[in-house]
């Protein structure tokens, strides 16, 4: 009895979390856009691109086709989305019969763990795809074996480092990183130059302190806060950034407690860099009248409430990663067992500017930003890095 | 550093921090008083903490938010009950269950609401309010701490003065203790043992959806995913280094929320921050070294020397 009733508990709390992820996964496959004919006429530019392209293994008629497993949902509002972004955009340029994708929503919770190897591996074994897109460190091993196994298969894999040399340098992955520290050195600058703008509502000129909130103390991280600090000493080398870690990516309430420490120790300008732990930060920064830069996801829009203070957002741009990767495969251009870091140059990182940007930021501050991103694209300023490459 | 730690803000931050884990600490007394360790606070708060989001959201005023809410709480508190005393579960696994439950139950909720994965932004809901007291907030420095704390922190203080009355001076709390102490002796003059965990462990569920309900209305003002953090099983140890009592409870909780208050003031130090998140465990580990030895010191003297 007691083991029945125990069974069909734990049977329900794993239902109950599994479909918490799989909430949308009736939408695996997206619908083709561009079905209104306005396909035909690439598809002859990118034939034969195609043909160049030899290597590529049983791929379904002449269509270049992309499968994203996501270790996640759509719906994120960062990566996830970003990616499918960047693919949709790529297919409605090219028409869907010279680039077609899949979406597989694998999930994301500890629950759906199991099912990501085994789903990238049946992936594999189709031979639909001329290339499999995963990401995020958690990818790491399935790819790892999967790239062993199916050595004619292509994949793409982002925002993790894939470790070549420890699995047998396999040739078929292509490995996209991103320059957070060059997007940070931008936030960085951005909050030392509001720091001591009195102009700027709310603004303590007299102390010349910023802060920034981690989530978890590592080499990601850290590179944002190398970029950060070195923007921040590189506008004025006497700026204090006061740094404080939550310890995880979810404690909302102690991001909110460190983050509320800072201001109220003279910090005007903050960068949250934890997660769902960092919407403390901007409800500290709402609490305070302050402001705290975003990150990964266009938070001002996000967040209506708290969009006062938050002047812009840092973002990875992975559909644009994407979009630039398999633009190159099909011109043959791309190569495989390589890893690049895309940063400014690249698109693979941006600090959003739009309207409420402008609204936010005096013209000076935005002009000294835009002449930094292009010294940073031109190589005149060289970011530190917390990763080595 | 001095400095801050004299300044109104660090008491603020203290009390901020000892609120949640106060309410689920003696959510936990009331259930250990009556015999069952109440594991599934941490779930329950994190579902009381999305409940009063979304209650508040939907009848528009706190109060009928945090209403609701307890109301939520005690029925998984009742739930909780139904499996370990009408089922014989495991009281510990099916309180895992309960927090596995939670971690993706809540988003699965929230995504069916608002639409959203990691923060309940769209959903407008209503923070318990800040209590400000006039004249006393004119007060220098001590105006500063007992003016303008959440409502909700003065109710987990109310709520310590509560507990203790009932447990200490009611019939029912007297029996809850006799359960707890002896079943078979409680049964013996016709105390139904059942009856009373039922009661307590609604109690507790209550009492910890108060803490979580105030994760997302006052301490934050949204919810986020996962936020409970654990703090369920800090009130838990709270709770046994308070003997199980109220009142050691609510000591015990207000040193943890000075522990970890201290450790986020000391991050702006050049103290490393991995030193310093040992702190609020460091606290827990020596704290119930010095319970401990007063214990054997009490036990000792009874033994007669």
């Amino acid at each position: 009895m007691m083991k029945k009733v125990l069974a069909m508990l734990l049977a329900s709390a794993m239902v109950v979390s599994m479909t918490a992820c799989g909430g949308n996964s009736n939408s695996d496959t997206t619908e083709p856009a561009a079905e209104d004919g306005s396909a035909e006429a690439p598809a002859e530019d990118a034939a034969p691109a195609e043909d160049a392209d030899a290597e590529v293994p049983a791929a379904s008629g002449d269509t270049y086709k992309a499968a994203l497993l996501l270790n996640g949902t759509l719906g994120d509002k960062s990566f996830y989305d970003s990616a499918n972004e960047g693919l949709t955009r790529l297919r409605d340029e090219l028409g869907a019969d010279v680039f077609d994708f899949k979406v597989e929503q694998m999930g994301g919770t500890a629950a759906d763990e199991s099912k990501w190897e085994p789903t990238l591996l049946d992936y594999c074994d189709s031979g639909e795809y001329d290339v499999i897109i995963m990401g995020t460190w958690q990818m790491a091993d399935p790819l790892a074996k999967a790239a062993e196994q199916y050595p004619d298969q292509k994949f793409m894999f982002f925002d993790e480092q894939f470790d070549f040399a420890g699995n047998g340098d396999p040739q078929n992955i292509y490995n996209i990183l991103y320059k957070q520290n060059e997007v940070s050195y931008l936030v960085g600058a951005a909050a030392a130059m509001m720091t001591t703008d009195e102009t700027i509502e709310g603004i303590d000129p007299s102390t010349k302190k910023i802060g920034f909130l981690g989530g978890m103390d590592n080499a990601v991280i850290n590179d944002f806060l190398k970029g950060y600090e070195q923007g921040a000493k590189d506008v004025d080398p006497e700026i204090e950034v006061q740094v404080s870690w939550v310890g995880d990516f979810v404690d909302s309430t102690k991001g909110k407690d460190l983050a509320l420490a800072q201001y109220q120790n003279g910090v005007d300008v903050g960068y949250n860099v934890a997660g769902n732990a960092g919407l403390g930060q901007i409800e500290a920064a709402g609490d305070t009248n302050l402001y705290a830069f975003g990150v990964d996801s266009d938070q001002a829009s996000l967040l209506p409430d708290y969009a006062k203070n938050i002047p812009t957002s840092a973002l990875k741009n992975v559909g644009n990663s994407l979009y630039r990767a398999i633009k190159m495969d099909l011109d043959g251009s791309l190569t495989y067992g390589t890893t690049e870091v895309l940063g400014f140059a690249e698109g693979g990182v941006e600090l959003v500017k739009d309207a409420h940007y402008e609204e936010m930021l005096p013209e000076n501050i935005r002009t000294a930003l835009d002449e930094m991103e292009q010294k940073i694209i031109s190589g005149e300023i060289v970011v530190d890095t917390a990763i080595e490459r | 550093m001095l400095q801050s730690l004299l300044s109104p803000d660090f008491f603020n931050a203290i009390l901020r921090a000892t609120t949640p884990i106060l309410f689920a600490a003696l959510a936990s007394s009331v259930a250990s008083k009556s015999g069952i360790t109440n594991m599934a606070l941490e779930g329950i708060m994190l579902f009381s903490a999305l409940f009063g989001v979304i209650f508040s959201a939907m009848t528009g005023h706190w109060a009928a938010g945090l209403l609701l809410t307890m109301v939520a709480g005690g029925l998984i508190g009742l739930l909780l009950a139904f499996f370990v005393l009408n089922l014989k579960t495991d009281e510990i696994l099916a309180a895992i269950a309960i927090n596995l439950m939670a971690t993706g139950g809540t988003v699965l909720l929230m995504l069916a609401v608002s639409g959203d994965r990691g923060s309940s932004t769209s959903i407008a809901s209503v923070s318990a309010p800040r209590l400000v007291i006039p004249v006393i907030d004119k007060i220098p420095f001590l105006g500063q701490i007992l003016s303008g704390q959440n409502l909700m922190t003065w109710l987990s203080i109310l709520a310590v003065v509560v507990m203790h009355l009932f447990l200490y001076k009611t019939p029912l709390g007297l029996k809850i203790r006799a359960v707890g102490e002896n079943k078979n002796a409680a049964e013996s003059v016709g105390i139904s043992a059942r009856k009373i965990q039922y009661i307590a462990l609604i109690l507790s569920g209550l009492l910890a959806s108060m803490g979580g309900f105030f994760l997302s209305g006052g301490y934050m003002n949204m919810f986020t995913k996962d936020m409970s953090a654990g703090k369920g099983y800090i009130a838990l140890a709270a709770s046994a280094m308070g003997g199980d009592t109220p009142v050691g409870g609510f000591l015990v909780s207000l040193l943890f929320g000075a522990a970890q208050a201290l450790a986020n003031m000391m991050q702006l130090t050049d103290i490393p921050h991995e030193l310093i998140q040992m702190v609020p465990y460091l606290t827990t580990l020596i704290g119930l070294g010095i319970y401990s030895y007063a214990g054997l010191k009490k036990r000792q003297k009874l033994a007669g020397k």
